[in-house]
């Protein structure tokens, strides 16, 4: 307001000549920039090979490149609260899976299905349950018998303490009236890494969804005692049910896409819409049918239906006793820290007393231009951090790139010209060849 | 004697220009990869996926391997020339490649670690080819307490490697495994040590934390030392040497079969231990240099031939796992590695199910993968020199410019791996814990390692302790783990009694954080 007039004309104008450089004048319509897709495992796992084909053929639909971006760890946490909290803007999707349903039962997050706004449900896994070909059961009634005779004497695994397969195995004992910790559940993490142990004799039974365990199936080293399905699966026409087994339980994954609460409705929907024609594609289900995924689309509406009933049941058995007891596990979770606390506190004291933790002696002494030097070092990394969610990439790498060159008394023509070089070069091959979802910012590069 | 199949196969191979094509594109988009810290083979593979839905089989397995077989090599040359690993494979040679291009020797070491791992994809790429079946038995010996070995195997491998200065080197392994366990742990999914934070319910990334580590510290303290010259000009780099790889060919082949029972060693190490699920490249490369700094080196031999020696083993076993991942893969159809996992994804499209029938269902298929193995390391060589030689310019740059360059790769690479602001936060101050260990003089390879591999150890020491109900002797009660148990207290042994002896009083003496002194002492 009391600003002096000449400072305030080339606001405007460097503003006008960066939209029209930018060639962004407006909204153009939805989608007009890059979406992200969050994928909560990790590449080269199940849930991320089907976000990555979606996203292709998203992309030939949408127009615009749709990166997926694997947000992991946490056992599903990290993935969903990301997909959950961000912007609702339509630029951001999240491939949800069944462990949403489950995360926030066992406190782990706050997040739930309310926190989404399903746009459609992609598929959907069975649990099965699988034996060594040598084992003695050859049907589930014949294992159902002799786990009631001899309570905690099988060990299984097939995913960490607490995920799907594990509250599936455990689900189907308390369905059966016997207790949930009757088969020793040993977390493995994976299905894979479970197999293993299944073939070295580490556990007995597997409990993980049959495309799985397919390859070992067929070359005739484990055998599946049923499906927790209610009728047999396309692919696997040769294993029975539970249902069939005389057992009522059925229980697995599912996976789908969703949206952050809050995003514009004619967004979502145009979303949905494009979502609906991608699924519906020939090179989709091809995919699909090849990669052993089982395919069963469900629109937003019944998509929120599932995830409810799913929650219920979810919240039955792991808040129920039967569960509890199962979750505590003897060798708790500060076990490994403790010992490794102990251990290095022993060795630290070792050293400190011996002098073996003097400065090094070839190591420079630091004087006080050495500190400012090595102060912008964290003073680059957090204005990066700062500035990059609004300036964009471009703008922010460029002006501390050249800033910290010319702070280590570089000339600044060369300081601005290497980073007018290289940062450009960095988007493009970061961005745009690898997919890096590097924030957009001003420019609009 | 020969199966015509097999000349088919490779006939399918050799003479596709889609498969020349995708080898050569693979191969460069591969280098890239390796050399840049924070992408990794596992995202690389991710991103080639969508490529490989338009490719035939053979074009989409020969773009997969050529593409990890040089990501591993070029992981070497920032290794070696900025010590900044590329990868988590190369960390455990990180000094002595660094040393080595402190003292001038940049070309040899290069050029070493490229024959080396040319060598070793070779021979870890015959594995398979010849032992492939029989050696996949073995990995059905694996129960969890024979991982549990493996890992404290490989843990102790880098205490051992710290030359001295074994104190250091396992304080450096513990803080990487006591950084391991923040976060949600794997087998209770409980959460530790977050304060109530949900970014670090995922834990600390090891890619970020090494980029810190090595990257941010060694910037750090390249700034301290910066001479303020009058002009801008050229200071302080060290000697690159003539940067003329092409001239140590020679040198490194010569080397290189000088010492044929090391170079056998270092691949079979690097097969088998590729060839568990859980364990790869980066445990591989520790694993031999503990073994290969066991081995009796002529006390008379030079310091630097035995740097090139040992940097020349660990290359080797690193390239030789990769394959050795391939063993489960597709023998069993359980895949060895991430890489692999994404690999049978992409066969199951393809209507390949991986599994003990493919060897007569689709032989051409595994006939064209050997000579596929084959083909990527031999592209690999000129490939390779290429690399050396664009990355030899990069010691030209004058520091002040090179050094913030490479701050904003830095940051670049630990936000690449999960697309999050978070990482980059961790990255930093890792880059400060780096510097200040590293003037304390202790290692922080075995700090990268300690952070990989606590997450797995953990796992299994809880596995096995749930499945015995506590007992002890859980951990010992198999053959398979009283060996690898065994083969631990040897290398404790041999590890930590000799060194002592031989620098006699010199214990408490610092050993110095920089490379040259810790390896000419």
């Amino acid at each position: 307001m009391t600003r002096r007039q000449p400072f305030r004309t080339p606001g405007p104008i460097a503003l006008l000549l960066l939209a029209l450089l930018a060639g962004c004048g407006g909204e153009k319509g939805y989608p007009d920039r890059p979406i992200m897709l969050i994928c909560p495992w990790s590449a080269g796992g199940g849930t991320d090979t089907v976000s990555r084909k979606v996203a292709a053929l998203l992309e030939q639909e949408l127009g615009v490149p749709v990166n997926v971006v694997n947000a992991t760890g946490g056992s599903g946490v990290t993935g969903h609260t990301r997909g959950a909290l961000a912007v609702p803007d339509g630029y951001t999707m999240t491939m949800i899976t069944v462990e949403l349903n489950m995360l926030h039962w066992r406190g782990l997050t706050n997040i739930g299905p309310d926190d989404f706004r399903p746009v459609m449900l992609l598929n959907r896994d069975a649990a099965a349950l699988f034996v060594r070909e040598d084992a003695p059961w050859k049907s589930l009634g014949e294992l159902h018998e002799y786990v009631a005779a001899h309570p905690r004497a099988l060990k299984a695994s097939g995913t960490a303490q607490g995920g799907i397969w594990h509250v599936s195995l455990a689900g189907w004992l308390d369905a059966e009236g016997m207790r949930a910790d009757d088969i020793i559940w040993i977390p493995i993490n994976g299905a894979g890494p479970s197999l293993d142990a299944l073939m070295s004799s580490g556990v007995d039974l597997v409990c993980c969804s049959l495309p799985e365990a397919a390859a070992l199936m067929e070359a005739g080293r484990v055998r599946c005692l049923g499906v927790m399905a209610e009728e047999r699966i396309a692919d696997f026409p040769d294993v029975p049910t539970f249902r069939e087994q005389g057992s009522d339980w059925a229980m697995g994954g599912w996976r789908g896409l969703a949206l952050p609460r809050g995003v514009p409705e004619e967004r979502a929907e145009r979303l949905t819409a494009a979502v609906d024609r991608v699924i519906h594609s020939e090179d989709y289900l091809e995919f699909m049918e090849h990669s052993g995924f089982n395919v069963s689309p469900a629109p937003p509406d019944q998509f929120r239906e599932v995830m409810e009933q799913f929650d219920r049941q979810m919240g039955q058995i792991l808040t129920g006793e039967a569960f509890q007891s199962v979750r505590r596990t003897r060798y708790g979770p500060m076990i490994f820290p403790t010992v490794v606390f102990l251990l290095m506190a022993v060795i630290l004291l070792v050293l400190v007393v011996r002098g073996g933790l003097r400065r090094a002696e070839d190591a420079p002494a630091i004087d006080r231009r050495g500190l400012v030097r090595m102060g912008m070092v964290p003073g680059f990394v957090m204005a990066y951090l700062l500035l990059v969610e609004t300036a964009g990439y471009v703008v922010t790498a460029a002006v501390l790139l050249s800033a910290l060159m010319v702070g280590l008394r570089v000339r600044w023509p060369v300081a601005l010209g290497t980073a007018a070089v290289l940062v450009p070069i960095t988007y493009q091959v970061f961005a745009v060849l690898l997919r890096v979802p590097l924030p957009w910012g001003w420019l609009g590069w | 004697m020969i199966d015509p199949t097999i000349v088919e196969a490779a006939g399918q191979v050799l003479l596709d220009p889609v498969v020349w094509l995708a080898v050569i594109s693979a191969a460069v988009y591969g280098v890239f990869v390796g050399a840049v810290p924070g992408l990794t083979a596992t995202m690389a593979m991710a991103l080639l996926v969508p490529v490989t839905y338009w490719l035939p089989p053979l074009p989409a397995l020969a773009a997969v391997v050529t593409m990890v077989a040089c990501a591993i090599f070029a992981g070497d040359i920032p290794t070696i020339l900025l010590r900044i690993p590329g990868t988590p494979a190369s960390a455990a040679y990180a000094d002595i490649g660094s040393g080595l291009s402190a003292r001038g020797k940049a070309d040899l070491a290069l050029v070493t670690a490229l024959v080396s791992s040319v060598a070793g994809g070779l021979i870890g790429a015959a594995v398979l080819i010849v032992l492939g079946s029989q050696l996949a038995q073995v990995g059905t010996l694996f129960s969890p307490s024979e991982h549990f070995w493996l890992y404290v195997l490989g843990l102790s491998c880098a205490v051992v490697v710290s030359r001295d200065a074994p104190g250091r080197g396992a304080l450096a392994v513990l803080f990487g495994l006591l950084v391991s366990t923040v976060g949600l742990s794997a087998v209770h999914a409980q959460s530790r040590f977050t304060l109530g934070n949900p970014e670090l319910y995922q834990g600390i990334g090891f890619i970020p934390a090494m980029i810190g580590l090595f990257g941010v510290s060694e910037v750090l303290k390249n700034l301290i030392t910066l001479e303020v010259g009058p002009e801008g000009g050229t200071e302080g780099i060290p000697p690159a040497g003539s940067n003329r790889p092409i001239r140590s060919l020679p040198l490194g082949i010569v080397r290189l079969m000088r010492r044929p029972l090391a170079v056998l060693r270092s691949s079979a190490i690097g097969s088998l231990i590729g060839m568990l699920p859980g364990a790869g490249a980066d445990v591989a490369s520790w694993v031999s240099l503990g073994v290969s700094r066991r081995s009796g080196h002529d006390p008379r031999t030079p310091d630097d031939e035995a740097a090139l020696d040992r940097l020349g083993d660990a290359t080797t076993a690193n390239s030789s796992a990769l394959a050795g991942a391939w063993i489960p893969a597709l023998i069993l159809g359980i895949p060895g590695d991430s890489v692999t996992a994404i690999v049978i994804g992409v066969l199951m499209m393809k209507d390949l199910r991986p599994g003990p029938e493919i060897f007569e269902k689709q032989p051409i298929i595994v006939y064209g993968l050997y000579t596929i193995f084959l083909l990527a390391n031999l592209v690999l060589l000129p490939i390779g020199l290429a690399a050396i030689k664009a990355g030899g310019l990069v010691l030209r740059v004058p520091k002040r410019i090179l050094m913030p360059v490479i701050l904003l790769f830095c940051v670049l690479g630990a936000f690449a791996i999960n697309g999050s602001g978070f990482d980059v936060g961790v990255m930093l101050a890792f880059g400060l814990i780096g510097f200040v260990l590293e003037r304390r003089g202790v290692p922080l390879g075995p700090v990268v390692l300690g952070i990989i591999l606590g997450g797995p150890l953990e796992e299994r020491l809880i596995q096995v302790l749930t499945a015995s109900d506590g007992s002890p002797w859980a951990f010992v009660d198999r053959w398979p783990a009283r060996v690898l148990a065994g083969a631990w207290v040897v290398l404790l042994v041999l590890g930590l009694a000799r060194p002592r002896r031989r620098s006699g009083g010199g214990r408490g003496e610092p050993v110095g954080s920089g490379n040259s002194s810790r390896l000419s002492s």
